[in-house]
């Protein structure tokens, strides 16, 4: 009994010996732009490193005001919000078709939306630039938001939540005379939150993270999101580490905390990717 | 009459639902890439002017460019690299997280994936810090084992491995996650009659758990290949594409040619290279593992 005991802790300590290194490289970073973050300016390469023993939140507010972060925060809300609510209600209409519509040449129309997951953005950027452009849209939030309203991933998840779900109910609901836009929203769309859910993240992360597109379409100061903010203040304030630290730490925060309070939705959506 | 009623209905609900998306993704999506491969027969060098029609000028530029060849290998090297690394060091770590004597196993998990989900921007700025060959804390702690530490992002030979390490780090949660769905997948018994034939932990590591994986690395392979080949922002924000050229991805000539230089038809000539290569690259995947067929081993 003991000797069994003993020995699976030696195996906890040995497994434990052999990941730590791992986890610290990873960690390392954060550890050290955290540290960074709070360190008095001009000190960043004097120890400690790794972890803080000064906490100096003054780079944060001079970060914070030394570039607008709060209208590069709610610029970047503003248009996830808007991405992230129309990729689902349009998402749905059409997953509701590919889910429980039958028409002739239906699998083909879901191959084609399916197909644009392996266009890559740079195969289309410049005549989407020039399309932009045409329509007097650089510079606005149009530009961040049209183009981005649709996507199939999401039709793809959602319609994959759709078919599971068992058909009686979508036969019953009809023959009670239940119109498919009442079925879809009171029906269908309720039993399948957490497929909503994923999606919803997936896009969000999609529009926080976003970089290219932004910087180039709408690089105007009033217009700027969380990353290409956060470039545009690395060009500003070239040596200012501390306050880049503490820039980086606040563009970082929304994702890292969305990630942890959903990270089941986020891995179960990861899964799926096989197309992308 | 009734059935007539209700074809009619069905049309126009499936017309009305599938309208707006269809509209954005023509507009947004199939447009744009056709007219891609149009843009791609001019020369467009000045906005002011029309776009003159030269055929397959601009692809055999491109193919006698040396700029243009250096950045599709230089974006090869990138991809390769990161795409086997993360897969091997993914395989390690799933299956030590998938071991159940390892304490804090989904804490780990989340750690692992954190880069991921850590925007791209934020990466490479922190990177441009910690890899500063005066101040960084990586030169800070090598000085103690060596004289004369890399300049990384300015040394033709360390910078481009300097930006894969990143893209590794970004990668390698993602590589965990698959294969530790994959693990899940595979039946105790194989494990149990391995161990009756006198395996080691390692022997069935090799002999069990690697045969296993096939299908979910060629999967990963393939998916690796084409969100590497991709990179863009943490180049454009370390390097540039410097020093010399040395770290300037496919992305970035794309880039720097349509949208600093207006060279629009060389641009879109690009994209349709781009978009090819992608093409191919999918189309192998989907003849390797199916269409669209994680869900089957996951």
């Amino acid at each position: 009994m003991f000797k069994h005991m003993s020995k699976t802790l030696l195996n906890k300590v040995f497994l434990l010996l052999i990941i730590l290194p791992m986890v610290f490289l990873m960690v390392m970073p954060y550890m050290w732009m955290i540290t960074a973050s709070l360190k008095e300016r001009g000190h960043v390469s004097e120890p400690p490193y790794l972890v803080p023993n000064t906490f100096d939140f003054s780079n944060y507010s001079k970060a914070w005001n030394g570039a607008p972060f709060g209208k590069y925060f709610s610029n970047t809300l503003f248009v996830a919000v808007v991405v992230v609510v129309s990729r689902i209600f349009f998402g749905a209409l059409a997953a509701y078709v590919f889910a429980f519509i039958d028409f002739k040449g239906r699998d083909i129309v879901y191959f084609v939306y399916l197909s644009t997951m392996m266009i890559p953005f740079y195969a289309i950027v410049i005549p989407l630039y020039l399309l932009v452009n045409d329509f007097n849209w650089l510079n606005s939030y149009q530009a961040l938001i049209f183009p981005r309203i649709v996507d199939a991933f999401a039709i793809m998840i959602l319609r994959q939540a759709f078919i599971s779900i068992p058909r009686e109910y979508i036969d019953a609901a009809s023959i009670d005379g239940s119109s498919h836009w009442y079925i879809l929203w009171k029906i269908v769309f309720p039993m399948c939150l957490p497929s909503v859910i994923t999606s919803a993240v997936f896009s969000f992360l999609f529009i926080w993270n976003d970089f290219f597109w932004p910087f180039l379409v709408a690089n105007d100061t009033n217009l700027r999101v969380i990353q290409t903010g956060l470039q545009a203040f690395t060009g500003r304030y070239l040596t200012e580490w501390t306050y880049w630290m503490a820039g980086t730490v606040i563009a970082s925060l929304p994702p890292v905390l969305l990630f942890i309070f959903a990270q089941k939705y986020y891995i179960s959506g990861l899964s799926r990717t096989g197309l992308k | 009459m009734k059935q007539r009623k209700n074809s009619r209905y069905k049309i126009s609900t499936t017309v009305l639902f599938l309208f707006p998306s269809l509209l954005v993704l023509c507009l947004f999506v199939f447009y744009p890439i056709i007219d891609a491969f149009r843009l791609s027969l001019f020369e467009w060098n000045n906005p002011a002017r029309d776009p003159v029609f030269v055929g397959m000028e601009n692809y055999k530029n491109l193919f006698m460019d040396d700029r243009f060849l250096n950045s599709l290998k230089v974006t090869l090297t990138y991809t390769v690299g990161v795409t086997f690394i993360s897969i091997i060091l993914g395989l390690i770590i799933a299956n030590l997280l998938n071991n159940k004597n390892l304490p804090f196993r989904n804490f780990f998990r989340g750690l692992f994936f954190l880069p991921t989900v850590t925007p791209t921007v934020v990466a490479a700025m922190v990177w441009i810090i910690i890899f500063n060959p005066t101040y960084g804390f990586v030169n800070i702690l090598l000085r103690n084992v060596m004289d004369m530490p890399p300049n990384w992002f300015s040394d033709p030979h360390w910078a481009l491995p300097t930006i894969m390490l990143l893209g590794i780090w970004r990668r390698v949660g993602f590589t965990i996650i698959i294969y530790l769905a994959a693990l899940q997948n595979i039946p105790n018994d194989y494990y149990e009659i391995s161990k009756m034939d006198g395996a080691n932990a390692f022997q069935s590591f090799l002999y069990v758990t690697i045969p296993q994986m096939i299908p979910t690395t060629l999967m990963l392979i393939t998916l690796g290949f084409i969100d590497s080949f991709l990179v863009f922002d943490q180049v454009l924000i370390t390097t540039r594409g410097g020093p010399s050229s040395t770290t300037e991805v496919v992305s970035l000539f794309l880039y720097t040619d349509a949208f600093t230089l207006f060279k629009m038809g060389k641009g879109a000539a690009i994209s349709v290279i781009i978009f090819v290569i992608i093409l191919v690259i999918t189309l192998i995947q989907w003849r390797l593992v199916g269409f669209g067929s994680y869900e089957d081993i996951s």
